[in-house]
């Protein structure tokens, strides 16, 4: 349904995606990566909105921004906020629908809003919308013309979690009705939800790509960094050197120890005994690379992608 | 391409910009009305100059740049020109759509006014004819332009200035072989000659002083095309 092949995309001197090569089946595959990632930029590539400085991209088999008419049978959700203010949602949904030539597009523009959880008869300009409000009306305007690509770039920001459970249950099903379903997100957790193939994209490059389990493992796998407060950061050091759960140590100021490890969940076991057997106080134990632009700097760190 | 047409045209039309240009239509209409109430010897070249100095010049260009560069740019700017761009529609129809709704609300806030203003100086029905023939023709190919340069720039009311002001004010207004390439020149050109006044700037037949900004047009709709087709879009 989607190929990209060995595609690039630059900015000036500002490289957004990097020799990017993948393939995209039915179902519902997770695009993830941090804010800056070139999620956007790739989107916006498969959609035809920007054309690749290298490579190329087929969607359905054809060049999107080649071929207009392709986009009777794509979607997309933009990430950008900006509707048609002057609109109600049904308007802005229904203008979609008769561009794409759909039969009544009235009806079909109620159904999509009904979709997404929202009112066809509101009489409001989307302009007075809150952000998930607008969001949904997105992805109204996406669906209306019951498209087989779906592409959506981070269509959960600002829902609700009530709402998000809706849209992840909807993505989910359109997925296993048959559909192509790429949806890009930052958050690990929302992936997850997805239960879905993922690709990473970190810096530009594609960073890891199959089952979200297996990269969610590869991802828990990684050297952890910890930081640890103690009134005796010496003693404390020197046992939790004997647990074996440290790979690494390095006592800072006066108070302050860090350590790697490669089993959290060994070390959270460890580390209180360690502390009683030291006669040291644990005053504090901070995580410093549990976020998520930590994990993909890991992955796209010496060694390579993964 | 309807649906395109009402939603070009529903954008259009603000409060703002009618207001504006509304007083900009009054204002004509009262110096219609001023040059009629005195006794000028040459009611007809009274007249024309009226239309040429404040319509041909400033009203007809600044109220097709304020719409026609809006249509395209404005969602360009924002990034709604995505949620168009992105449907199964030829590009050129795109633009059409958006020549048409700038064309349905240029025309009567400029021709109307102006062709009123003619007949209120008292020149008779040749110029009211002659003002509402060439303030079309200049509408239609300001709008050409200006769509083309909505899409083509950011800040497109800026440029669309410097480009009334210099191109049109300063090179229409040198005479010569230069003149021949502002579309001002031509619509003095065709007033003139179809009110009966005097020729000025350009020595061109009526066919010609037609042709010329309609070409303008044309080329400007193919090169808005072209950019709508190649252009990334936000």
């Amino acid at each position: 349904m989607i190929e990209v092949t060995q595609v690039s995309k630059w900015f000036g001197d500002v490289v957004a995606v990097s020799d990017v090569s993948f393939g995209v089946g039915p179902g519902v595959t997770a695009l993830l990566g941090p804010n800056g990632a070139g999620k956007s930029t790739l989107l916006r590539l498969l959609c035809g909105l920007t054309r690749p400085s290298q490579g190329s991209v087929r969607v359905l088999g054809d060049d999107p921004r080649r071929h207009p008419e392709l986009f009777r049978r794509i979607g997309l959700v933009p990430q950008q906020e900006a509707l048609f203010e002057g609109m109600t949602a049904r308007t802005f949904v229904s203008l979609a629908a008769e561009l794409h030539a759909v039969t009544a597009p009235g009806a079909a523009a109620e159904a999509a809003l009904a979709t997404v959880d929202l009112d066809p008869g509101d009489t409001r300009t989307v302009a007075s919308y809150s952000k998930g409000m607008r969001q949904r009306v997105k992805v109204a305007q996406a669906l209306v013309h019951d498209p087989e690509v779906l592409i959506l770039d981070e269509p959960l920001d600002g829902l609700d979690p009530r709402q998000r459970l809706g849209l992840i249950t909807l993505f989910r099903r359109l997925g296993d009705e048959g559909r192509t379903v790429l949806v890009s997100s930052h958050v690990l957790d929302e992936v997850e939800r997805f239960g879905s193939r993922v690709l990473v994209l970190a810096q530009g490059r594609l960073a890891a790509e199959g089952d979200f389990h297996a990269i969610r493992q590869l991802m828990d796998n990684r050297p952890h960094r910890l930081r640890l407060r103690t009134d005796a950061p010496h003693a404390l050091g020197a046992a939790l050197l004997g647990t074996g759960t440290v790979v690494g140590l390095a006592v800072s100021g006066t108070d302050q120890l860090v350590v790697d490890t490669l089993d959290v969940a060994g070390f959270r076991l460890a580390v209180a005994p360690a502390a009683r057997q030291a006669g040291a106080r644990l005053l504090e134990l901070v995580p410093l690379d549990d976020d998520l632009e930590s994990v993909f700097r890991y992955l796209v760190g010496p060694g390579g992608s993964r | 391409m309807t649906a395109l047409y009402r939603m070009f045209l529903a954008a259009q039309v603000t409060r703002g910009r009618m207001s504006g240009l509304g007083a900009l239509g009054l204002l004509a209409v009262l110096l219609g009305v001023a040059l009629g109430a005195g006794d000028g010897a040459d009611p007809v070249g009274d007249g024309i100059s009226l239309v040429n100095t404040f319509g041909l010049s400033l009203f007809v260009p600044v109220t097709t740049l304020v719409f026609a560069s809006a249509v395209l740019g404005e969602p360009n700017e924002d990034g709604t020109l995505a949620y168009l761009w992105l449907r199964p529609v030829a590009r050129w129809r795109l633009v059409a759509a958006a020549l048409a709704a700038a064309l349905t609300v240029s025309l009567p806030t400029v021709v109307v006014p102006m062709a009123v203003a003619a007949a209120a100086t008292g020149a008779g029905g040749a110029l009211v004819a002659a003002t509402a023939a060439s303030c079309t023709l200049a509408t239609v190919a300001y709008a050409g332009i200006f769509l083309w340069l909505g899409l083509r720039v950011r800040r497109a009311l800026v440029w669309g200035l410097a480009y009334i002001l210099v191109w049109e004010g300063f090179v229409a207004t040198s005479g010569g072989t230069a003149s021949l390439l502002a579309v001002r020149s031509h619509t003095r050109s065709l007033l003139a000659r179809l009110a009966g006044g005097p020729e000025q700037l350009v020595e061109v037949s009526a066919a010609t002083a037609v042709a010329l900004p309609i070409a303008a047009a044309v080329v400007a709709f193919a090169l808005t095309v072209r950019r709508l087709t190649r252009q990334d879009v936000a």
